[in-house]
């Protein structure tokens, strides 16, 4: 019975060491030249002309322009990514951002899916814990109920 | 057996208030946040460059020698960002010439007018103001750097920036020499 109530622990503790396994194994160590930078900056750079593509994807002029600042700046070597990136949006505004900052009101965007995620998880933590109260008391027998039944052998035994 | 914990409504009339609240909160924000979002059509002049220094502008003239936005500071300058294939620029163009004849003939007050080529070739630039006139100076952004530091994704755009070098408006798309002019005046006016 006490193995019964640990094995949760132990399927836990492998889920986590394998989910460490897998996030360690396959973990992108970032872009390792600065072709590869520029093109990862130019993935979170929106194309200020079409609907949902990155400068890193469009072929338009205004993108092809935006990518040749952000490798000038780049090869310039002074400059960090978020830098790179405040430099373009200084000039077209926020709307060119693919991904919202985690700061200000942008924040919103990452804060309030995971409220909802943690409404929703004790949401359905209070109905479970409901249900399973309702399927309880709905299972016990009532005192008559049991003189019901005990009136029902009752009359059977000879 | 009969006195098992249930469910009373009581005890439901005090959660349901906490997790409708709950949801409330977070349909007001995803409201908030949806409301206050950018559509992409939803196209304005607003940039974030207005009322700043205005971005670094170097660039190729015509005839070879250097243009430098830093080098103008003193005058009005109007940079009118073009491509000879663009409809707009086209049907702006005679408006453009009429607005630089209005400037030139107010002297040294006049607003210098420069025109950027967007993305395109020097003999299509060279061909159309030929036919269509404009002897003001024209500005190669070979590298597209004028563009992306003005943010212009699409021409024509018009941009104003005053003697100190601070941007001061911006027009996306045609304008008219009128309009021009009457922005250029209210800005003189704010600023004197």
């Amino acid at each position: 019975m006490s193995a019964l109530k640990k094995w949760p622990a132990w399927v836990l503790l492998v889920f986590v060491v394998v989910a460490f396994l897998a996030v360690g194994a396959t973990r992108d160590d970032g872009p390792s030249t600065p072709q590869e930078r520029s093109d990862a900056i130019a993935q979170r750079v929106a194309c200020p002309v079409c609907d949902g593509e990155s400068v890193f994807e469009s072929r338009n002029t205004a993108s092809v322009n935006i990518r040749n600042r952000i490798t000038e700046l780049v090869n310039g070597g002074q400059a960090s990514d978020d830098e790179i990136i405040a430099d373009i949006e200084a000039s077209f505004g926020g709307r060119i951002l693919l991904v919202p900052k985690a700061t200000g009101f942008d924040a919103l965007v990452w804060a309030l899916p995971v409220a909802a995620l943690i409404c929703a998880v004790a949401a359905l933590a209070v109905t479970f814990r409901r249900w399973r109260r309702d399927a309880a008391a709905a299972s016990d027998p009532t005192v008559e109920d049991r003189a019901m039944v005990a009136a029902a052998l009752a009359d059977e035994d000879p | 057996m009969s006195d098992e914990p249930t469910v009373t409504p009581s005890r439901r009339r005090r959660v349901a208030p906490f997790i409708a609240l709950a949801v409330a909160v977070l349909l007001a924000g995803l409201f908030v946040v949806l409301a206050g979002a950018d559509a992409s059509t939803d196209e304005t002049a607003e940039t974030p460059l207005l009322d700043r220094p205005a971005p670094e502008a170097v660039g190729e003239l015509a005839d070879g020698t250097t243009f430098d936005l830093a080098r103008r500071k003193g005058d009005w300058v109007v940079l009118n960002f073009f491509q000879s294939s663009c409809v707009p620029c086209q049907q702006e163009h005679p408006d453009l010439v009429r607005f630089v004849e209005q400037q030139r003939a107010l002297g040294p007050d006049g607003a210098k007018f420069y025109t950027v080529v967007y993305d395109d070739e020097r003999p299509a630039v060279e061909e159309f103001f030929a036919e269509e006139g404009g002897d003001w100076p024209v500005v190669y952004d070979e590298d597209g750097s004028i563009a992306v530091g003005f943010g212009v994704a699409k021409v024509p755009e018009t941009w104003i920036i005053d003697p100190n070098g601070i941007v001061r408006g911006r027009v996306i798309s045609r304008v008219t020499a009128d309009f021009l002019g009457s922005q250029l005046q209210v800005l003189q006016e704010q600023l004197s």
